[in-house]
Protein backbone atom coordinates (compact mmCIF):
# COMPACT_ATOMS: atom_id res chain seq x y z
CA UNK A 1 0.00 0.00 0.00
CA UNK A 2 1.29 3.47 -0.86
CA UNK A 3 2.09 5.86 2.02
CA UNK A 4 -0.91 8.08 1.29
CA UNK A 5 -3.38 5.19 1.06
CA UNK A 6 -2.01 3.59 4.21
CA UNK A 7 -2.32 6.82 6.18
CA UNK A 8 -5.84 7.38 4.86
CA UNK A 9 -6.87 3.93 6.04
CA UNK A 10 -5.22 4.56 9.42
CA UNK A 11 -6.99 7.90 9.77
CA UNK A 12 -10.37 6.37 8.90
CA UNK A 13 -9.77 3.73 11.55
CA UNK A 14 -8.85 6.25 14.27
CA UNK A 15 -11.90 8.37 13.54
CA UNK A 16 -14.29 5.43 13.42
CA UNK A 17 -16.55 4.70 16.37
CA UNK A 18 -15.37 1.12 16.77
CA UNK A 19 -11.84 0.13 17.70
CA UNK A 20 -12.18 -3.06 15.64
CA UNK A 21 -9.60 -2.99 12.87
CA UNK A 22 -11.02 -2.70 9.40
CA UNK A 23 -10.32 -5.20 6.67
CA UNK A 24 -8.26 -2.74 4.69
CA UNK A 25 -5.84 -1.69 7.41
CA UNK A 26 -5.37 -4.92 9.39
CA UNK A 27 -3.48 -6.95 6.77
CA UNK A 28 -1.06 -4.07 6.13
CA UNK A 29 0.24 -4.29 9.69
CA UNK A 30 2.15 -6.66 11.87
CA UNK A 31 2.25 -6.89 15.64
CA UNK A 32 4.66 -8.69 17.93
CA UNK A 33 4.75 -12.09 19.59
CA UNK A 34 2.55 -10.92 22.48
CA UNK A 35 0.94 -7.84 20.94
CA UNK A 36 -1.41 -8.71 18.10
CA UNK A 37 -2.38 -6.15 15.46
CA UNK A 38 -5.91 -5.58 16.75
CA UNK A 39 -4.66 -4.86 20.28
CA UNK A 40 -1.92 -2.58 18.93
CA UNK A 41 -4.44 -0.69 16.82
CA UNK A 42 -6.86 -0.44 19.74
CA UNK A 43 -4.11 1.26 21.78
CA UNK A 44 -3.97 4.02 19.15
CA UNK A 45 -7.76 4.19 18.86
CA UNK A 46 -8.27 4.47 22.62
CA UNK A 47 -5.47 7.01 22.97
CA UNK A 48 -6.99 9.20 20.25
CA UNK A 49 -10.42 9.24 21.88
CA UNK A 50 -9.06 9.60 25.42
CA UNK A 51 -6.73 12.47 24.52
CA UNK A 52 -9.43 14.53 22.85
CA UNK A 53 -12.00 13.81 25.54
CA UNK A 54 -9.48 14.91 28.16
CA UNK A 55 -8.96 18.23 26.40
CA UNK A 56 -12.71 18.92 26.32
CA UNK A 57 -13.05 17.95 29.97
CA UNK A 58 -10.33 20.45 30.77
CA UNK A 59 -11.91 23.24 28.72
CA UNK A 60 -15.46 22.64 29.97
CA UNK A 61 -15.32 21.62 33.64
CA UNK A 62 -18.68 23.20 34.48
CA UNK A 63 -20.44 21.37 31.62
CA UNK A 64 -18.75 18.17 32.80
CA UNK A 65 -19.97 18.75 36.33
CA UNK A 66 -23.47 19.47 35.13
CA UNK A 67 -23.78 16.43 32.86
CA UNK A 68 -21.65 13.95 34.79
CA UNK A 69 -18.92 11.74 33.30
CA UNK A 70 -21.02 9.46 31.12
CA UNK A 71 -23.32 12.04 29.57
CA UNK A 72 -20.40 14.39 28.97
CA UNK A 73 -18.46 11.62 27.27
CA UNK A 74 -21.39 10.86 24.97
CA UNK A 75 -21.86 14.53 24.09
CA UNK A 76 -18.12 15.04 23.55
CA UNK A 77 -17.90 11.91 21.39
CA UNK A 78 -20.77 13.16 19.22
CA UNK A 79 -19.05 16.55 18.97
CA UNK A 80 -15.75 14.97 17.96
CA UNK A 81 -17.41 12.82 15.31
CA UNK A 82 -18.90 15.92 13.75
CA UNK A 83 -15.90 18.18 14.44
CA UNK A 84 -12.65 16.21 14.25
CA UNK A 85 -9.66 18.34 15.20
CA UNK A 86 -8.66 20.72 12.44
CA UNK A 87 -5.93 22.69 14.22
CA UNK A 88 -2.44 21.51 15.06
CA UNK A 89 -2.93 22.74 18.62
CA UNK A 90 -5.44 21.03 20.88
CA UNK A 91 -6.00 24.51 22.31
CA UNK A 92 -8.66 25.00 19.63
CA UNK A 93 -10.39 21.62 19.80
CA UNK A 94 -13.35 22.93 21.80
CA UNK A 95 -13.98 25.99 19.65
CA UNK A 96 -17.23 24.73 18.16
CA UNK A 97 -18.66 23.06 21.27
CA UNK A 98 -21.22 25.77 22.03
CA UNK A 99 -22.53 25.80 18.46
CA UNK A 100 -22.65 22.01 18.45
CA UNK A 101 -24.68 21.93 21.66
CA UNK A 102 -27.18 24.39 20.19
CA UNK A 103 -27.59 22.27 17.11
CA UNK A 104 -27.39 18.82 18.70
CA UNK A 105 -29.83 19.16 21.60
CA UNK A 106 -33.44 20.30 21.77
CA UNK A 107 -33.70 24.05 22.56
CA UNK A 108 -34.95 23.62 26.15
CA UNK A 109 -31.85 21.59 26.93
CA UNK A 110 -29.41 23.36 24.69
CA UNK A 111 -29.98 27.01 25.60
CA UNK A 112 -28.62 26.99 29.19
CA UNK A 113 -25.96 24.38 28.40
CA UNK A 114 -24.73 26.28 25.34
CA UNK A 115 -24.61 29.52 27.30
CA UNK A 116 -22.45 27.86 29.95
CA UNK A 117 -20.22 26.46 27.19
CA UNK A 118 -19.88 29.96 25.73
CA UNK A 119 -18.90 31.27 29.15
CA UNK A 120 -16.24 28.60 29.67
CA UNK A 121 -14.85 29.13 26.18
CA UNK A 122 -14.75 32.90 26.75
CA UNK A 123 -12.47 32.32 29.73
CA UNK A 124 -10.09 30.29 27.55
CA UNK A 125 -10.04 33.12 25.00
CA UNK A 126 -9.29 35.73 27.66
CA UNK A 127 -6.62 33.48 29.18
CA UNK A 128 -4.23 33.52 26.24
CA UNK A 129 -5.35 36.57 24.25
CA UNK A 130 -2.61 38.96 23.13
CA UNK A 131 -1.82 41.61 25.73
CA UNK A 132 -2.57 44.51 23.39
CA UNK A 133 -1.73 48.03 24.52
CA UNK A 134 -4.28 48.88 27.20
CA UNK A 135 -5.01 52.51 27.87
CA UNK A 136 -3.64 53.44 31.32
CA UNK A 137 -4.22 56.24 33.82
CA UNK A 138 -0.76 57.48 32.88
CA UNK A 139 -1.90 57.83 29.27
CA UNK A 140 -4.95 59.76 30.43
CA UNK A 141 -2.90 62.03 32.67
CA UNK A 142 -1.00 63.34 29.68
CA UNK A 143 -3.99 63.50 27.32
CA UNK A 144 -4.34 67.12 26.19
CA UNK A 145 -7.68 68.72 27.20
CA UNK A 146 -8.57 69.33 23.58
CA UNK A 147 -8.18 65.58 22.83
CA UNK A 148 -10.73 64.44 25.43
CA UNK A 149 -13.89 65.06 23.38
CA UNK A 150 -12.62 63.08 20.40
CA UNK A 151 -11.16 60.19 22.43
CA UNK A 152 -12.26 56.89 20.90
CA UNK A 153 -11.57 53.46 22.32
CA UNK A 154 -11.76 49.82 21.30
CA UNK A 155 -11.89 46.72 23.50
CA UNK A 156 -8.63 45.19 24.71
CA UNK A 157 -7.92 41.87 22.96
CA UNK A 158 -8.78 39.76 26.01
CA UNK A 159 -12.21 41.35 26.58
CA UNK A 160 -15.05 38.86 26.03
CA UNK A 161 -18.68 39.82 26.03
CA UNK A 162 -21.48 37.42 26.89
CA UNK A 163 -25.23 38.02 27.09
CA UNK A 164 -26.64 35.70 29.75
CA UNK A 165 -30.24 34.59 29.99
CA UNK A 166 -29.46 31.95 32.63
CA UNK A 167 -27.54 31.76 35.91
CA UNK A 168 -24.44 30.49 34.10
CA UNK A 169 -22.10 32.56 36.25
CA UNK A 170 -23.45 30.93 39.41
CA UNK A 171 -23.05 27.47 37.85
CA UNK A 172 -19.48 28.24 36.79
CA UNK A 173 -18.68 29.80 40.17
CA UNK A 174 -19.89 26.72 42.03
CA UNK A 175 -17.24 24.63 40.25
CA UNK A 176 -14.51 27.14 41.05
CA UNK A 177 -15.57 27.28 44.70
CA UNK A 178 -16.27 23.55 44.94
CA UNK A 179 -19.71 24.32 46.34
CA UNK A 180 -23.00 22.61 45.62
CA UNK A 181 -24.14 22.90 42.00
CA UNK A 182 -27.10 25.29 42.23
CA UNK A 183 -29.08 24.01 39.24
CA UNK A 184 -29.85 25.97 36.11
CA UNK A 185 -32.46 28.71 36.19
CA UNK A 186 -33.44 31.49 33.81
CA UNK A 187 -32.60 35.03 34.95
CA UNK A 188 -35.47 37.47 35.51
CA UNK A 189 -33.89 39.68 32.89
CA UNK A 190 -30.86 39.02 30.68
CA UNK A 191 -27.55 40.51 31.78
CA UNK A 192 -24.21 41.12 30.14
CA UNK A 193 -21.12 39.44 31.51
CA UNK A 194 -17.68 40.75 30.69
CA UNK A 195 -14.67 38.46 30.98
CA UNK A 196 -11.14 39.75 30.61
CA UNK A 197 -7.54 39.22 31.65
CA UNK A 198 -5.84 41.84 33.76
CA UNK A 199 -2.08 41.18 33.69
CA UNK A 200 -2.16 37.37 34.03
CA UNK A 201 -5.40 36.89 35.93
CA UNK A 202 -8.79 36.30 34.29
CA UNK A 203 -11.64 38.28 35.84
CA UNK A 204 -15.35 38.78 35.20
CA UNK A 205 -18.07 41.27 36.02
CA UNK A 206 -21.76 41.65 35.23
CA UNK A 207 -22.78 44.99 33.73
CA UNK A 208 -25.84 47.10 34.46
CA UNK A 209 -28.00 48.04 31.47
CA UNK A 210 -26.78 51.62 31.25
CA UNK A 211 -23.11 50.69 31.47
CA UNK A 212 -23.69 48.06 28.79
CA UNK A 213 -25.25 50.68 26.54
CA UNK A 214 -22.36 53.06 27.14
CA UNK A 215 -19.70 50.45 26.37
CA UNK A 216 -21.52 49.14 23.31
CA UNK A 217 -21.84 52.67 22.05
CA UNK A 218 -18.12 53.23 22.28
CA UNK A 219 -17.12 49.83 20.90
CA UNK A 220 -19.79 49.19 18.29
CA UNK A 221 -21.14 52.63 17.33
CA UNK A 222 -17.80 54.44 17.45
CA UNK A 223 -18.90 57.04 19.99
CA UNK A 224 -16.16 59.35 21.14
CA UNK A 225 -16.06 60.66 24.69
CA UNK A 226 -18.15 63.73 23.85
CA UNK A 227 -20.81 61.55 22.22
CA UNK A 228 -20.83 59.26 25.26
CA UNK A 229 -21.49 62.26 27.51
CA UNK A 230 -24.15 63.51 25.16
CA UNK A 231 -25.95 60.13 25.05
CA UNK A 232 -25.81 59.85 28.83
CA UNK A 233 -27.31 63.31 29.29
CA UNK A 234 -30.70 61.92 28.23
CA UNK A 235 -30.66 59.63 31.26
CA UNK A 236 -28.27 61.21 33.74
CA UNK A 237 -28.91 64.88 33.00
CA UNK A 238 -26.16 67.17 34.30
CA UNK A 239 -24.45 64.24 35.99
CA UNK A 240 -23.61 62.67 32.60
CA UNK A 241 -19.98 63.84 32.36
CA UNK A 242 -19.28 62.69 35.92
CA UNK A 243 -20.84 59.27 35.22
CA UNK A 244 -18.86 58.98 31.97
CA UNK A 245 -15.57 59.83 33.72
CA UNK A 246 -16.32 57.40 36.56
CA UNK A 247 -16.91 54.55 34.12
CA UNK A 248 -13.96 55.48 31.97
CA UNK A 249 -11.71 55.39 35.01
CA UNK A 250 -13.05 51.96 36.02
CA UNK A 251 -12.70 50.54 32.50
CA UNK A 252 -9.16 51.82 32.25
CA UNK A 253 -8.30 50.47 35.69
CA UNK A 254 -9.58 47.03 34.62
CA UNK A 255 -7.58 47.18 31.39
CA UNK A 256 -10.61 46.96 29.08
CA UNK A 257 -9.74 49.74 26.68
CA UNK A 258 -7.29 50.47 23.94
CA UNK A 259 -7.07 53.84 22.22
CA UNK A 260 -8.13 53.81 18.61
CA UNK B 1 32.36 5.47 19.95
CA UNK B 2 31.63 9.01 21.04
CA UNK B 3 29.00 11.58 20.24
CA UNK B 4 30.52 14.84 19.07
CA UNK B 5 27.70 17.33 19.59
CA UNK B 6 27.86 19.74 22.56
CA UNK B 7 26.09 18.54 25.69
CA UNK B 8 23.68 20.70 27.71
CA UNK B 9 23.67 18.40 30.74
CA UNK B 10 20.58 17.17 32.58
CA UNK B 11 17.21 18.80 31.92
CA UNK B 12 13.50 18.54 32.62
CA UNK B 13 10.42 18.91 30.46
CA UNK B 14 8.89 22.28 31.36
CA UNK B 15 5.26 21.75 32.40
CA UNK B 16 2.79 24.32 33.70
CA UNK B 17 2.39 22.51 37.02
CA UNK B 18 5.94 23.55 37.89
CA UNK B 19 6.25 27.07 36.41
CA UNK B 20 5.96 29.04 39.64
CA UNK B 21 8.13 26.70 41.67
CA UNK B 22 10.88 26.94 39.09
CA UNK B 23 10.80 30.73 39.27
CA UNK B 24 10.61 30.74 43.07
CA UNK B 25 13.34 28.21 43.70
CA UNK B 26 15.63 28.33 40.65
CA UNK B 27 16.34 24.59 40.97
CA UNK B 28 19.68 23.21 39.80
CA UNK B 29 18.35 21.94 36.48
CA UNK B 30 20.77 22.46 33.59
CA UNK B 31 18.11 23.16 30.99
CA UNK B 32 14.42 22.81 30.18
CA UNK B 33 12.65 21.40 27.15
CA UNK B 34 9.40 23.14 26.17
CA UNK B 35 6.59 21.64 24.09
CA UNK B 36 6.50 24.09 21.20
CA UNK B 37 2.72 23.98 20.62
CA UNK B 38 2.01 24.96 24.24
CA UNK B 39 3.54 28.35 23.54
CA UNK B 40 2.03 29.03 20.12
CA UNK B 41 -0.37 31.47 21.76
CA UNK B 42 -0.48 35.23 21.65
CA UNK B 43 -0.38 36.13 25.33
CA UNK B 44 -1.08 35.10 28.90
CA UNK B 45 0.58 32.98 31.51
CA UNK B 46 2.34 30.50 29.25
CA UNK B 47 4.36 33.17 27.44
CA UNK B 48 5.01 35.07 30.66
CA UNK B 49 6.57 32.02 32.30
CA UNK B 50 8.35 31.03 29.11
CA UNK B 51 10.10 34.39 28.91
CA UNK B 52 10.93 34.43 32.62
CA UNK B 53 12.36 30.91 32.60
CA UNK B 54 14.25 31.57 29.34
CA UNK B 55 16.10 34.37 31.14
CA UNK B 56 17.48 31.86 33.64
CA UNK B 57 17.90 28.56 31.81
CA UNK B 58 18.85 27.29 28.37
CA UNK B 59 15.76 26.04 26.54
CA UNK B 60 15.14 23.50 23.81
CA UNK B 61 11.96 23.39 21.73
CA UNK B 62 10.25 20.03 21.27
CA UNK B 63 7.24 19.83 18.95
CA UNK B 64 4.51 17.25 18.49
CA UNK B 65 2.62 18.55 15.45
CA UNK B 66 5.11 18.90 12.62
CA UNK B 67 3.92 15.59 11.13
CA UNK B 68 7.11 15.22 9.13
CA UNK B 69 5.92 11.90 7.69
CA UNK B 70 2.34 12.92 6.95
CA UNK B 71 1.19 12.61 3.37
CA UNK B 72 -0.35 16.10 3.53
CA UNK B 73 1.59 19.21 2.52
CA UNK B 74 3.70 20.77 5.28
CA UNK B 75 1.65 23.44 7.05
CA UNK B 76 3.22 26.85 6.32
CA UNK B 77 1.22 28.42 9.16
CA UNK B 78 2.63 25.93 11.63
CA UNK B 79 6.18 26.42 10.37
CA UNK B 80 5.78 30.18 10.65
CA UNK B 81 4.63 29.86 14.26
CA UNK B 82 7.53 27.52 14.98
CA UNK B 83 9.99 30.00 13.53
CA UNK B 84 8.42 32.90 15.45
CA UNK B 85 8.66 30.94 18.67
CA UNK B 86 12.27 30.02 17.93
CA UNK B 87 13.07 33.69 17.40
CA UNK B 88 11.58 34.41 20.82
CA UNK B 89 13.04 31.47 22.75
CA UNK B 90 16.40 31.16 20.99
CA UNK B 91 16.45 27.43 21.71
CA UNK B 92 19.65 25.40 21.72
CA UNK B 93 17.90 23.19 19.14
CA UNK B 94 14.44 22.29 17.82
CA UNK B 95 13.10 18.78 17.79
CA UNK B 96 10.01 16.83 16.79
CA UNK B 97 9.28 13.18 16.04
CA UNK B 98 9.80 10.80 13.16
CA UNK B 99 6.11 10.13 12.75
CA UNK B 100 2.93 11.45 11.24
CA UNK B 101 0.35 13.18 13.40
CA UNK B 102 -2.03 14.63 10.84
CA UNK B 103 -4.22 12.76 8.42
CA UNK B 104 -5.53 13.87 5.10
CA UNK B 105 -8.27 16.01 6.58
CA UNK B 106 -7.81 16.04 10.34
CA UNK B 107 -5.27 16.42 13.08
CA UNK B 108 -4.80 13.11 14.85
CA UNK B 109 -2.70 14.39 17.77
CA UNK B 110 -0.69 11.22 18.11
CA UNK B 111 2.82 10.16 17.14
CA UNK B 112 1.93 7.54 14.54
CA UNK B 113 4.55 5.20 13.11
CA UNK B 114 5.62 5.36 9.49
CA UNK B 115 6.13 2.49 7.09
CA UNK B 116 9.91 2.22 6.79
CA UNK B 117 10.15 2.01 3.02
CA UNK B 118 12.16 3.66 0.25
CA UNK B 119 9.09 5.75 -0.58
CA UNK B 120 8.81 7.03 3.00
CA UNK B 121 12.53 7.65 3.28
CA UNK B 122 12.77 9.87 0.21
CA UNK B 123 9.53 11.60 1.12
CA UNK B 124 10.68 12.41 4.66
CA UNK B 125 14.20 13.43 3.56
CA UNK B 126 12.68 16.00 1.24
CA UNK B 127 10.39 17.36 3.94
CA UNK B 128 13.17 17.54 6.53
CA UNK B 129 15.15 19.65 4.10
CA UNK B 130 12.17 21.97 3.62
CA UNK B 131 11.78 22.41 7.38
CA UNK B 132 15.49 22.98 7.86
CA UNK B 133 15.38 25.65 5.15
CA UNK B 134 12.66 27.47 7.10
CA UNK B 135 14.28 27.07 10.50
CA UNK B 136 17.81 27.64 9.21
CA UNK B 137 19.17 24.91 11.46
CA UNK B 138 19.23 21.13 11.64
CA UNK B 139 15.97 19.53 12.71
CA UNK B 140 16.31 16.98 15.53
CA UNK B 141 14.00 13.97 15.17
CA UNK B 142 12.96 11.51 17.86
CA UNK B 143 12.17 7.81 17.56
CA UNK B 144 8.60 7.09 18.73
CA UNK B 145 7.07 4.22 20.67
CA UNK B 146 4.90 2.01 18.50
CA UNK B 147 2.24 -0.67 18.87
CA UNK B 148 1.93 -1.86 15.27
CA UNK B 149 4.37 -1.93 12.36
CA UNK B 150 3.79 -1.77 8.67
CA UNK B 151 3.93 -5.18 7.03
CA UNK B 152 5.64 -3.54 4.08
CA UNK B 153 8.72 -2.31 6.01
CA UNK B 154 11.93 -2.59 4.03
CA UNK B 155 14.11 -1.12 6.81
CA UNK B 156 14.24 -1.48 10.54
CA UNK B 157 13.39 1.73 12.41
CA UNK B 158 17.05 2.32 13.29
CA UNK B 159 18.17 1.73 9.71
CA UNK B 160 15.58 4.25 8.59
CA UNK B 161 16.71 6.84 11.18
CA UNK B 162 20.33 6.25 10.22
CA UNK B 163 19.67 6.75 6.52
CA UNK B 164 17.42 9.73 7.19
CA UNK B 165 20.04 11.56 9.25
CA UNK B 166 22.73 10.93 6.64
CA UNK B 167 20.58 11.96 3.68
CA UNK B 168 18.93 15.00 5.24
CA UNK B 169 21.57 16.11 7.75
CA UNK B 170 19.01 16.04 10.51
CA UNK B 171 20.09 15.14 14.02
CA UNK B 172 18.53 12.60 16.34
CA UNK B 173 16.81 12.62 19.68
CA UNK B 174 17.18 9.12 21.05
CA UNK B 175 14.32 8.33 23.40
CA UNK B 176 15.69 5.44 25.41
CA UNK B 177 12.29 4.65 26.89
CA UNK B 178 10.70 4.53 23.44
CA UNK B 179 13.37 2.11 22.26
CA UNK B 180 12.61 -0.11 25.24
CA UNK B 181 8.82 0.13 24.76
CA UNK B 182 8.99 -0.70 21.05
CA UNK B 183 11.55 -3.47 21.64
CA UNK B 184 9.13 -5.18 24.01
CA UNK B 185 6.16 -4.70 21.69
CA UNK B 186 7.95 -5.83 18.53
CA UNK B 187 10.47 -8.21 20.03
CA UNK B 188 13.77 -6.72 18.91
CA UNK B 189 17.03 -6.16 20.79
CA UNK B 190 17.04 -2.54 22.06
CA UNK B 191 20.81 -2.47 21.98
CA UNK B 192 20.83 -3.39 18.30
CA UNK B 193 18.57 -0.36 17.76
CA UNK B 194 20.87 2.03 19.61
CA UNK B 195 24.05 0.71 18.02
CA UNK B 196 22.39 1.03 14.65
CA UNK B 197 22.12 4.80 14.92
CA UNK B 198 24.87 7.20 13.84
CA UNK B 199 26.37 8.15 17.23
CA UNK B 200 27.70 11.49 16.03
CA UNK B 201 24.18 12.60 15.09
CA UNK B 202 22.59 12.03 18.50
CA UNK B 203 21.90 15.44 19.95
CA UNK B 204 19.79 14.47 22.95
CA UNK B 205 18.40 11.58 25.00
CA UNK B 206 14.93 11.27 26.49
CA UNK B 207 14.03 9.36 29.63
CA UNK B 208 10.43 8.72 30.71
CA UNK B 209 8.23 6.18 32.38
CA UNK B 210 5.86 3.70 30.78
CA UNK B 211 3.05 1.33 31.76
CA UNK B 212 3.91 -2.35 31.55
CA UNK B 213 0.93 -4.62 30.86
CA UNK B 214 2.98 -7.80 30.64
CA UNK B 215 2.19 -8.71 27.04
CA UNK B 216 2.86 -5.18 25.87
CA UNK B 217 4.14 -1.82 27.09
CA UNK B 218 2.57 1.62 26.57
CA UNK B 219 4.56 4.84 26.58
CA UNK B 220 2.49 6.81 29.11
CA UNK B 221 4.99 9.25 30.67
CA UNK B 222 3.07 8.94 33.92
CA UNK B 223 5.47 6.83 35.97
CA UNK B 224 9.07 7.13 37.10
CA UNK B 225 11.69 5.69 34.74
CA UNK B 226 11.78 1.87 35.00
CA UNK B 227 14.85 -0.14 35.96
CA UNK B 228 15.38 -1.69 32.49
CA UNK B 229 15.31 1.82 30.98
CA UNK B 230 17.83 3.10 33.55
CA UNK B 231 20.08 0.18 32.61
CA UNK B 232 19.70 0.89 28.90
CA UNK B 233 20.39 4.59 29.56
CA UNK B 234 23.66 3.84 31.32
CA UNK B 235 24.78 1.51 28.58
CA UNK B 236 23.86 4.15 26.00
CA UNK B 237 25.88 6.87 27.74
CA UNK B 238 28.81 4.49 28.09
CA UNK B 239 28.62 3.95 24.36
CA UNK B 240 28.03 7.56 23.30
CA UNK B 241 29.81 9.66 25.91
CA UNK B 242 28.22 12.88 27.18
CA UNK B 243 24.82 13.61 25.59
CA UNK B 244 22.16 16.03 26.85
CA UNK B 245 19.62 14.07 28.90
CA UNK B 246 16.02 15.09 29.42
CA UNK B 247 13.53 13.61 31.86
CA UNK B 248 9.88 13.82 30.70
CA UNK B 249 6.70 13.58 32.74
CA UNK B 250 3.31 14.32 31.17
CA UNK B 251 0.75 12.92 33.58
CA UNK B 252 0.33 12.07 37.27
CA UNK B 253 2.66 14.94 38.04
CA UNK B 254 4.52 14.33 41.28
CA UNK B 255 5.65 17.17 43.57
CA UNK B 256 8.52 19.00 41.91
CA UNK B 257 11.02 17.76 44.48
CA UNK B 258 10.19 14.19 43.53
CA UNK B 259 10.76 14.85 39.85
CA UNK B 260 13.93 16.76 40.64
CA UNK B 261 15.18 13.77 42.70
CA UNK B 262 14.59 11.54 39.66
CA UNK B 263 16.61 13.94 37.53
CA UNK B 264 19.36 13.82 40.15
CA UNK B 265 19.31 10.05 39.80
CA UNK B 266 19.87 10.45 36.06
CA UNK B 267 22.72 12.85 36.79
CA UNK B 268 24.38 10.53 39.30
CA UNK B 269 24.05 7.49 37.06
CA UNK B 270 25.22 9.45 34.04
CA UNK B 271 28.19 11.02 35.77
CA UNK B 272 29.16 7.64 37.21
CA UNK B 273 29.13 6.06 33.76
CA UNK B 274 31.07 8.92 32.21
CA UNK B 275 33.68 8.93 35.00
CA UNK B 276 34.28 5.18 34.59
CA UNK B 277 34.38 5.63 30.86
CA UNK B 278 36.99 8.38 31.21
CA UNK B 279 39.17 6.17 33.41
CA UNK B 280 39.09 3.35 30.90
CA UNK B 281 39.89 5.61 27.97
Amino acid sequence: MRLNDWQLAFERYLLSESSTADVELGPSLIGGPTLDVSTGLAIYHNAYQARLQEVLRGDYPAILNWLGDEEFERLAAAYLRQNPSAHYSLRWLGKGFEAFIRQHLVPEQSAPLAELAALEWAFTLAFDAPPGTPLTMQHMAILAPEDWPTLQVSPSPSLQWLECAFNSVALWRSIKDATQFPGSTALDSPSVLVIWRNELVCQYRSLETLETKALKGMFERDWNFAELCSELTVICGEGAPLQAVTWLKQWIHDGWLQRR
Amino acid sequence: MSASLPCLGYGLGLRSAYYQQILDQSPAVDWFEVVSENFMVRGGKALYYLDAIAERYPLVMHGVSLSIGGSHALDPGYLQQLKLLADRVKPAWISDHLCWSRGNAHQLHDLLPLPYTEESLHYVVDRVRQVQDVLQRPLVLENVSSYVRSAGDKFSEWEFLHALSLLSDCELLLDVNNVYVSSRNHDFDPWTFIQGLPANKIRQLHLAGHSDYGDYVIDTHDHPVSDPVWALYQRTLDYLGPVATLLERDDHFPPFDELFAELQKARELGEGVLARRQKCA
